[in-house]
């Protein structure tokens, strides 16, 4: 399943619960959906560096094993942005829900 | 560097992504390998993530060029402005002979009658553009140009003017209250900084190639009633040098405190005006005879 329409979305849902690296993200994303979302790891970052311009995620250099990693975190717009999405979210997934039913 | 990311650093490179923001993407993209070696194939195609990267870059900085140079741009319209309200119990307008050069003078007051015009006109329609076109992660090549182009003629304009303010002011030190000419020097320079600051922003954005196919769109798209314009180019002229001459008028009688002097301003805006409106018909008749719409 193709997730790139709400990738957006769940990357700040991921990101909510606290500072997030790439790789990171790829892994949750794929464990939080049961490895139903199958997309090429690659594009997270497109997305992150996105969020990033858009001002809803912020950006660090830390190290981790001798390597730079760069970390994203949650700004306060970004934080009002992922309680907006988690609603649009809700009430989209229960219309769905009650055609589809 | 794997095979990955050295494809990686060439499809950037090619879109002329820049080389710090390229570096950064290999590093994050080196992380995620090392975190897992056989992660390589679950990437993706190296040409199509710089594609991404290259897209949504040109856009979110042609945009942001563009929001910038609107603010930028009303900072001068505020030292235009300024200097204008408060000419009056500065000493009125010393004509243009009074001061240090005619040479300087001339130039100065033909340059501030055009530019803030060309400036309000090319940077409204920029940041039109991206607000119209927010929503759009990624926009076509030609969309791109033209809202770069729109904000480099608004930024070469705005910084006309506030030269032009500069020179006005130096060169009635004598004439004008010292208040006045250190008020306008200030703020022209306060504006021309800001300026200068979104024109080095746009140099440094303009090269990234988002390749994206598709059409830029005119201006019709951006100002909707301006089909009228464009169905009866003629008639919108005249409306439009009639306005401006009206404006031009009444607000220099206001500034003069003379119904004369306001005459003389609003005859001389109504001929810049209808000069500059006969110039662009020329052009667009002149393009459309060669068979292409001109982009503007």
């Amino acid at each position: 399943m193709d997730p790139r329409g709400h990738l957006d979305g769940m990357l700040l849902a991921i990101a909510a619960d606290g500072p997030v690296h790439g790789y990171a993200a790829a892994q949750a994303l794929r464990q939080r959906s049961g490895g139903v979302f199958d997309l090429p790891e690659g594009t997270i970052y497109p997305a992150l560096h996105r969020l990033e311009r858009a001002g809803l995620l912020q950006s660090g250099w830390s190290t981790a094993s001798g390597r730079r990693r760069r970390v994203y975190r949650l700004t306060a717009r970004g934080r009002r942005a992922v309680t907006s999405a988690r609603g649009d979210w809700r009430r989209f997934s229960a219309a769905v829900e009650a055609v589809m039913a | 560097m794997s095979e990955f990311l050295e494809r990686l650093d060439h499809e950037l490179a090619s879109r002329r992504v820049r080389r710090s923001l390229r570096r950064r993407i290999a590093l994050e993209y080196a992380d995620h390998l090392a975190c897992d070696p056989d992660a390589e194939a679950r990437l993706g195609d190296p040409a199509e993530l710089a594609g991404a990267f290259a897209a949504e870059l040109a856009a979110d900085d042609a945009r942001r060029v563009a929001r910038n140079a609107f603010m930028a741009l009303a900072l001068a319209a505020l030292a235009l402005t300024t200097g204008q309200l408060t000419i009056a119990p500065a000493g009125g307008y010393p004509g243009y002979n009074s001061g240090l050069s005619t040479a300087l003078a001339v130039p100065a007051i033909l340059t501030i009658l055009i530019a803030p015009q060309i400036a309000l006109v090319a940077g409204s329609l920029a940041a039109l553009r991206a607000l119209r076109t927010r929503s759009s992660r990624r926009l076509p090549d030609a969309e791109v140009a033209l809202i770069r182009r729109r904000s480099a003629v608004a930024i070469g304009a705005g910084l006309a003017t506030c030269a032009a303010m500069m020179l006005y002011a130096t060169d009635h030190t004598h004439q004008m209250a010292g208040w006045w000419v250190a008020l306008q020097l200030g703020l022209a320079v306060a504006a021309a900084l800001a300026l200068t600051m979104v024109a080095v922003q746009a140099r440094r954005a303009r090269h990234t190639i988002g390749a994206v196919p598709g059409p830029s769109g005119g201006i019709v798209d951006d100002v909707p009633p301006l089909a009228l314009v464009v169905a009866n180019p003629r008639a919108a002229c005249v409306a439009a040098v009639l306005l401006a001459g009206t404006a031009g008028a009444v607000l220099g009688s206001v500034a003069e405190r003379s119904a004369i002097e306001g005459l003389e301003r609003g005859t001389f805006e109504a001929i810049v005006v209808g000069v500059c409106l006969a110039v662009t018909l020329r052009i667009s008749a002149g393009a459309a005879s060669r068979g292409r719409a001109p982009h503007c």
